[in-house]
């Protein structure tokens, strides 16, 4: 399973309200086009605690593991145990 | 300060170690053990950190790039960025540091533009990234001894200002302005004029080998001729903070837990971030003996927190531009963090000349308001493009002595006391994160879009950065147009900082005044009372 979903539908609620989910590419760049900045990234990861129960490293939050939907995705695989997704 | 150094290799007789290289060399003779630099929880000796930057100054050799021509250096921070740059200084190269928030285009042309021989960069992920740049030469850390060329190697000892008999009317660092659209300046820094401020900042913060100070901005800020370019010229240890974790609280908390930090340099984000971090478990860094804010007003409500999180600390509100480096501080009374009122910019820094202009360029004596023009021991002569110095250099008379000042572009009130308070902009640019940006000119950018009829972009005052840019968009009837879209075709031409924090698309015309132009006030009003969610009520404003 994949998270591409419900990343998509919390980027949308919080970063372009006006757009569907199936219209944003999943290799688009979140951070180079400042959809989410330093702060926006902040919001990423407090979300993402709490979604999926996990606690990330200060350390693993950098622009590599969030400037798309694809990167986040990836993270999420290597930081959730299979057994939960 | 000054200390008895190296000889240059052709005989000179030795130079006073006034220098940027010059002190620092004068730390790696005497203790190449100590930390210079601290990187990801790793730390460069000066030891380490010389060996990396003769290899750069070698490398530079062998490329026979040393020349009248600038280079490009687009650098992220690194040890090896900052080994690079040292390079150029020892062989006397000069360099353009532009941002790397960069739009690709205004990236190119800034460099063009300058005249740049070649583009540096000290990794390969950077250098991957701009394939367009043409002549991109990477520096990786090559040691001396790889060289394909010996004679190109750069004696230890070997330092430009020595090699010259000391030059300090040539340029080192050619900084950059924000340029929030089109080109930015390139703002040449002299060596004399870095020498200046380096050697103000050693005495004024006491800085020296014992000495560790934080750097949480980009290696292209004026900022950094403090917080990383002094403090090694002194033989201090400094803490590099990585650009993407530099608006972390929990990181930067983590680090002043872990290192005692004892100069702290930032725009006011830093403080707003790490004062709102801990207002429910409240901290204390005894260990910081000044905290430096800069580049925006700092608002009373962090300010009244700050004698209690860093109790041994002086506290400076320092105000400057990058054409002219710091020229302003005021020390502000811990005792009275709390009284009503903007935070002085406080009084000239030594040497410097500083004039309030009312409207006719005419000096405001005594009390009253105006432009402040400034003319400083460390400022640069003009930009590169001397096209471009119009309307910001100018020489003028001041007390029997022609000065070259600098217009700011900033409002300024002088109070019965001498001191000045910042009362706003003579333009229309406001700070996104102690950055200028012009909304006025993002919203050209948008308005050049072909499915965009109409635009407005607004700062609207932020706690945390100061101002956001919220952008409100009308499109073309059947337009394909998107945030996202919008972002990319902004992206393609702003700084990153540029790009709008929030856009909203409007299904009717934007709100005018009476004149047909468009009411930003109106809009203003709207954001601010919470109501840009419900566009329909913006709406409801405009006239039939």
């Amino acid at each position: 399973m994949t998270y591409h979903a419900s990343i998509k539908q919390f980027l949308l609620d919080e970063f372009a309200r006006d757009m569907r989910p199936e219209e944003i590419e999943d290799d688009f760049d979140l951070i180079g086009n400042n959809v989410i900045d330093s702060l926006g990234l902040l919001k990423i990861v407090a979300w993402l605690e709490n979604r999926y129960g996990i606690s990330i490293d200060v350390m693993d939050t950098v622009p590599e593991n969030f400037n798309s939907v694809t990167a986040i995705n990836a993270y999420l695989e290597r930081v959730i145990p299979t057994k939960v997704a | 300060m000054r200390t008895m150094l190296c000889t240059a290799q052709d005989g000179q007789s030795a130079v006073t170690a006034s220098s940027l290289v010059g002190g620092l060399l004068a730390q790696v003779a005497r203790q190449p053990e100590a930390p210079a630099l601290v990187w990801r929880e790793e730390t460069v000796t000066y030891g380490a950190l010389h060996t990396m930057a003769r290899a750069a100054a070698s490398r530079l050799r062998a490329l026979g790039l040393v020349s009248d021509a600038p280079v490009g250096l687009v650098a992220h921070k690194s040890p090896r960025a900052i080994a690079t740059i040292l390079g150029c200084l020892m062989v006397g190269q000069r360099f353009v540091l532009p941002s790397t928030q960069l739009a690709h285009a205004s990236l190119t042309a800034l460099l063009e533009g300058a005249g740049c021989s070649r583009v540096l960069t000290p990794d390969q992920a950077t250098a991957a990234a701009m394939p367009e740049l043409g002549a991109v030469a990477v520096f990786e850390d090559h040691a001396p001894s790889d060289m394909d060329d010996a004679d190109a190697e750069v004696p230890a000892d070997y330092w430009f200002p020595a090699a010259l008999g000391g030059a300090a009317e040539a340029d080192c660092f050619l900084l950059t302005t924000s340029g929030s659209t089109g080109l930015p300046k390139v703002v040449p820094l002299s060596v004399g004029a870095v020498d200046a401020f380096t050697d103000w900042a050693l005495d004024h913060f006491d800085i020296g080998p014992e000495t560790t100070a934080l750097n949480l901005a980009p290696l292209n800020f004026d900022l950094c001729l403090l917080d990383i370019w002094a403090v090694l010229k002194g033989g201090g240890r400094v803490v590099l903070v990585e650009q993407d974790l530099a608006t972390n609280a929990a990181y930067l908390l983590r680090m002043l837990d872990a290192i005692p930090i004892n100069i702290i340099q930032s725009v006011p984000m830093f403080y707003n971030l790490i004062v709102h971090d801990t207002h429910d478990t409240p901290r204390s860094f005894p260990a910081v003996k000044h905290a430096i804010f800069t580049g925006d007003s700092i608002s009373r409500s962090t300010l009244a927190a700050l004698p209690s999180l860093f109790p041994a600390a002086r506290l400076h509100n320092i105000y400057g531009c990058t054409e002219t480096n710091d020229s302003f501080l005021y020390e502000m009374d811990p005792a009275r963090v709390d009284e009503p009122g903007p935070v002085p910019i406080g009084h000239p820094l030594p040497g410097v000349h500083a004039l309030v202009l009312d409207e006719t360029g005419a000096p405001v004596e005594g009390t009253g308001m105006g432009e402040l023009v400034v003319s400083t021991p460390f400022q640069s002569r003009g930009y590169l493009d001397p096209a471009r110095n119009a309307g910001k250099f100018f020489d003028r008379n001041d007390g029997g002595v022609t000065r070259a000042f600098f217009h700011t572009g900033d409002l300024v009130c002088r109070h019965p006391d001498g001191t000045l308070t910042l009362e706003g902009r003579k333009d229309f640019r406001v700070k996104v994160r102690g950055v200028l940006v012009n909304p006025q000119e993002v919203e050209r950018i948008i308005l050049g879009h072909d499915q965009v009829l109409e635009a407005a972009v607004l700062a609207i005052p932020d706690d945390t950065a100061g101002h956001l840019l919220h952008a409100f968009v009308h499109r073309k009837i059947g337009a394909k147009l998107n945030s996202l879209t919008l972002r990319q075709h902004c992206a393609a031409q702003l700084p990153r900082m540029a790009i709008p924090s929030r856009i909203d698309f409007v299904i009717a015309a934007l709100p005018k005044t009476s004149t047909g132009k468009l009411d930003r006030r109106q809009l203003l009003r709207s954001c601010l009372e919470g109501e840009s969610h419900d566009l329909s009520r913006v709406h409801q404003t405009v006239p039939a």
